[in-house]
């Protein structure tokens, strides 16, 4: 910054004045993207924290946040808390099914598959998403039903047939199936890099495979897992089709009880924001949580 | 020098006013509507463009392509598959495209609670008259002001005559043959009608606002509960025709089309009544082309028109001209069309008071949740 | 009983060989990467595998590490067959090109991986990865992550590791290969006072010939899946045996030319240009008497003036000095001789005593310090 000092000071005043000033540059390169941010996210999400904070409030009334009386109701009485327990025992057991399910798949195609194959087989993994959700849930139920598809099956090799639809375990059969794909092409994207050498390594010092796997494998794709785990978790959290169509009588979710509540009989919007953002809590302790062991992994990257 | 003064000055100028705008909108909060709908701002449109909302069973492509060949105006239809999303559509704003809208009755009396309908002109609609005298007068728009009633139904129960000897007739059955039904009895995804067939079951109104008698039409019905598979109102249908169920509770419209797919399935309104429901056509204050909308109530009004809609789709029609024209099978079928004696014992579900509505809301996840 | 017997058998039949070689082949699908290796490495020998890419000495070392198995051959280390053996089965440890540490896991751990997997006790563990860091100058790095190491450090913890298992062989795969040329020096001192203090069989594969020369007791060179010589590192430059390695290693110049006399320590060969040599015949092996030969002289034999050698018993040659490359420690001038041929002369570092460009100039060599060999054209 020598050579301002010889220009005469008007003229450095009419160059800094044309010039973006320095602090602006940030703004302008993320100006597109922060602004979508904030019209589809932050104040929508700002706007259901309000509404969430008016008990009782429907539409056409006017918005008056007075409290937290919405969320005092959710704890306050069971049901409500029976719904919350379900929906994260849902969301929590599918993503530990299509975890155990979705990794050895998701290693087989990225270690075992040979190249020239594996996106055929993986884009046959994704092809059930194309398909309706709905569709899905109807399809389990043609399966899953008292003289469905798997019980004549299971009846033509002389076993006990199976009660399992619109029970519990139903629900995690149909949000498995429907979440597994996700979880698959992510552990996929990270298995794909494992360093083969650091397998090599790991054998040359003495592991089986086993030992390789978990000593190495797993650690290794550890920010895959937890991606993939997060994803099928927040995913299962807002999914209502398959437990209402699969899980029986007592099927309530958080979801689906949102759902009520902005479209059902009472239309008690300001209950549902508070119901929404609990969600919005789980998730956001979810995504906290990856990001925790996210920095770690990321450190010894 | 001046210039760049005058620069820094409007850019915190217009922070301060964004600032102002967006605190007035999200963060003050204090003082604005939640959903307003802008009535008084009808969109404009193609003239020879027909926008209709209506239910997916409500409409074919040959009742559009007749329609286009009588008038020379385009339809688009867009489907919903219950009162409550058609309703959230209208009050999200978006339904400033449709011009023609198929609420059923309670979900009219909301409309007009919102003040969403725009009176008829019955000066542009012919065949009016043809409405039977019981569908005349609504008692969720008096005088018929607003809606031409379309088609109408009961609430009633659909079951395997082969399995369930012998036949159910009232709501009782579902109590006293629990042990056979169990787990294999679907009811309705709705808490009115659940709810209503519990209170008709002990002899209530559908329509009662009497706390003690919402309890005990929730504790009636959680102690039937183990023995129900599920609540649905469309995934029974396989199920009950594969054997799996034996009763599902339903709307006389499928049950028609069940019975039409096997004849052993049948519909019954129970003794003691069930709900009564009509579908119906208005207009919205925001719709685009009225005068397309007044040309499809006409076309759907001429007997021909809904007596063909009844045969192919199978709803009720309350055109007493086009029931004329039915085959003499149609017009017989006591699930389509009940006797005078079971539709006097039905009733209409009408709005109730907030209060009652939050106590069927809460009884309905009590129900759904433990 | 009959275990000990075996292993007593074993210890019998011990030929102090820790790696043996035999007849060994590797296809990939129809291609083969190693033709037939005959190799025996000795207990607490340097032995380097040295070839240019692409010539099998990697797929050589991965299969005495176990990463590959042999198509055909037996492999033994330490006199025990090892073909079908699963590398974490062998008693060799492996010190990779790209080190291939853990990155999830601490220099401590990383080093600490083998002996947590062979269930040692946690005092044994801690003292002889304490040991080791020490050994390779890292002791003040355990708590450190691989990402937070220089090049030069993570090679230290990839040896550190491999050595903390006491194996009696260790591998090592173009280990200094991804290091700056500094460092690289550095580190060839510091595994060649490695090797002398642990007294361990080391095999390294490299193709940098220098490093192959100052650190390996023998080095085997291959060529296209084949061993074409395995030698000390004087023979192998003195005396190369095909001229593969004599033109691999070192400078050389090469004459094809056909065997025209033959007396005892003594060749008359012709080359294709028409020069005359006497050569000194290659003694060992089966050195060629007849038919056609590669002639090879080093630059650094070969002398350089600019008067007609009068010695009658060199080989002597007109040229003209054509380029003349100055190397800091010597200088290389390209002369063209009579013939066309070119040859490099390596002179001691002496500008001034180097005549002009184009001049007139003699290059000339006793017959002892070229060598006739086998053409591989034959």
């Amino acid at each position: 910054m020598s050579s301002p000092a010889s220009t005469s000071p008007s003229e450095s005043t009419v160059s800094k004045d044309l010039a973006t000033p320095r602090w602006l540059e940030p703004f302008a390169l993320l100006g597109p993207a922060g602004i979508w941010l904030g019209l589809m996210l932050v104040i929508p999400a700002l706007l259901i924290f309000e509404l969430s904070l008016v008990p009782g409030i429907r539409p056409g009334e006017v918005v008056n946040p007075s409290g937290l009386e919405n969320y005092f109701q959710i704890f306050r009485e069971d049901v409500y808390r029976q719904v919350v327990w379900r929906s994260l025992g849902f969301a929590l057991g599918t993503t530990a099914i299509c975890l155990a399910l979705g990794f050895p798949v998701a290693y087989f195609i990225a270690q075992m598959v040979p190249k020239k194959w594996r996106n055929l087989v993986l884009v046959g993994f994704v092809l059930p998403l194309w398909t309706s959700s709905l569709l899905r849930s109807y399809a389990w139920i043609t399966i899953l039903r008292p003289t469905g598809v798997l019980n004549s099956f299971l009846t033509s090799l002389g076993l006990p047939a199976l009660d399992i639809l619109n029970r519990p375990p139903a629900v995690f059969i149909g949000m498995s199936y429907s979440l597994l794909p996700y979880m698959v092409l992510i552990l996929y994207a990270s298995l794909e890099k494992l360093d083969r050498r650091l397998l090599e390594a790991a054998a040359d010092l003495g592991a089986n495979p086993l030992q390789s796997f978990w000593k190495v494998t797993v650690p290794q794709s550890l920010p895959g897992i937890a991606a993939g785990c997060l994803l099928v978790f927040i995913t299962g959290l807002g999914d209502f089709i398959d437990p209402e169509l699969l899980g029986g009588a007592s099927s309530m979710t958080m979801a689906r009880l949102i759902y009520n509540q902005f479209l059902g009989v009472t239309r008690n919007w300001g209950f549902g924001s508070a119901l929404s953002m609990m969600i919005v809590l789980a998730v956001s302790l979810a995504i906290a949580l990856l990001l925790k062991y996210g920095d770690r992994s990321s450190a010894n990257l | 020098m001046s210039s760049r003064f005058v620069s820094r000055y409007s850019r915190r100028q217009f922070l301060k006013t964004s600032l102002a705008a967006l605190s007035s909108t999200s963060l003050a909060g204090c003082g604005w509507t939640l959903a307003e709908v802008r009535s008084d701002r009808p969109q404009t449109s193609n003239s020879n463009e027909l926008r209709i909302y209506t239910w997916s069973n409500y409409i074919d492509e040959t009742l559009l392509k007749e329609f286009t060949a009588q008038t020379g105006v385009r339809v688009i239809a867009d489907t919903y598959d219950s009162n409550d999303v058609m309703l959230a559509t209208f009050q999200a704003g978006k339904g400033v495209a449709y011009s023609v809208v198929y609420p059923s009755d309670y979900a009219i009396a909301k409309m007009l609670d919102l003040k969403l309908l725009a009176a008829l002109d019955k000066s542009r609609i012919s065949g009016l008259e043809n409405i039977l005298g019981k569908f005349q007068n609504s008692i969720y728009d008096p005088g018929n002001r607003h809606h031409v009633p379309v088609s109408w139904g009961t609430t009633g129960l659909i079951y395997n005559s082969e399995k369930l000897n012998p036949a159910p007739e009232d709501w009782d059955y579902l109590w006293q043959n629990r042990n056979t039904l169990s787990r294999k009895m679907t009811l309705l995804s709705e808490p009115r009608e659940v709810l209503g067939a519990s209170l008709r079951a002990q002899g209530f109104s559908y329509n009662t606002t009497n706390p003690a008698e919402l309890r005990k039409a929730y504790e009636k019905l959680a102690d039937l509960k183990p023995a129900i598979a599920t609540f649905t109102t469309d995934a029974w249908r396989d199920q009950l025709l594969a054997g799996d169920l034996l009763l599902a509770m339903g709307y006389s419209i499928d049950g028609v089309l069940v019975a039409q797919e096997n004849p052993n399935m049948k519909y019954v309104v129970p003794k003691s009544g069930s709900s009564l429901w009509t579908d119906a056509m208005v207009i919205p204050k925001t719709a685009p082309n009225p005068e397309a909308a007044y040309a499809w109530i006409n076309y759907m009004l001429q007997p021909a028109v809904a007596a063909q809609v009844t045969e192919r789709l199978f709803f009720a029609t309350p055109n007493q001209a086009a029931f004329d024209q039915l085959s003499t099978d149609l017009r017989d079928n006591q699930a389509l069309f009940p006797p005078d004696s079971v539709v006097e014992r039905c009733e209409n579900l009408k709005p109730l008071p907030q209060k009652s509505e939050e106590l069927i809301e809460k009884y309905w996840t009590k129900l759904t949740s433990s | 009983m009959s275990q000990t017997a075996m292993q007593n058998r074993r210890t019998t039949a011990d030929t102090g060989f820790d790696v043996e070689l035999r007849e060994v082949f590797k296809f990939y699908g129809s291609e083969p990467a190693v033709r037939g290796i005959d190799l025996n490495i000795r207990k607490g020998e340097f032995f380097s595998i040295l070839g240019p890419s692409g010539c099998g000495k990697t797929t050589t070392l991965r299969m005495i590490a176990g990463f590959e198995s042999p198509s055909a051959g037996d492999l033994l280390i330490q006199g025990v067959g090892m073909n079908q053996t699963p590398p974490y089965r062998r008693p060799v440890n492996t010190v990779f090109q790209s080190y291939a540490l853990f990155n999830h896991l601490t220099v401590a751990e990383n080093v600490a991986f083998g002996l947590r997997l062979k269930k040692r006790s946690r005092r044994e563990i801690e003292e002889r990865v304490a040991e080791s860091l020490k050994l390779v100058k890292m002791e003040k790095f355990s708590n450190r992550l691989p990402a937070q190491l220089s090049g030069g450090q993570q090679q230290r913890v990839a040896l550190a590791r491999a050595l903390v298992n006491r194996p009696a062989v260790l591998l090592l795969d173009e280990p200094l290969g991804a290091l700056d040329l500094k460092l690289r020096k550095e580190m060839q001192v510091e595994l060649a006072s490695l090797h002398r203090e642990l007294g361990l069989t080391f095999v390294m594969v490299t193709h940098d010939q220098e490093e192959a020369l100052s650190l390996s007791d023998r080095i085997g060179v291959m060529n296209q899946g084949k061993l074409e010589q395995v030698d000390t590192p004087d023979c192998i430059y003195e005396q190369p045996l095909t001229p593969f390695v004599a033109d691999f290693i070192g400078d050389t110049n090469l004459f094809n030319g056909k065997i025209e006399g033959y007396h005892p320590n003594m060749l008359w060969v012709t080359t294709d240009r028409g020069l005359k040599m006497a050569v000194r015949p290659c003694d060992r092996g089966n050195a060629p008497t007849s038919g056609r030969v590669t002639v090879c002289v080093r630059p650094e034999k070969i002398g350089f003036s600019e008067t007609q050698p009068t010695n009658s018993q060199v080989n002597w040659y007109e040229g003209r000095l054509r380029n003349v490359m100055y190397l800091g420690t010597h200088v290389h001038c390209q002369v063209q001789l009579q013939s066309g041929d070119y040859m490099t002369v390596r002179l001691p570092n002496n500008p001034a005593g180097i005549p002009a460009m184009d001049s007139l100039v003699y290059v000339y060599w006793p017959y002892q310090d070229c060598l006739a060999l086998t053409s591989d054209l034959a």
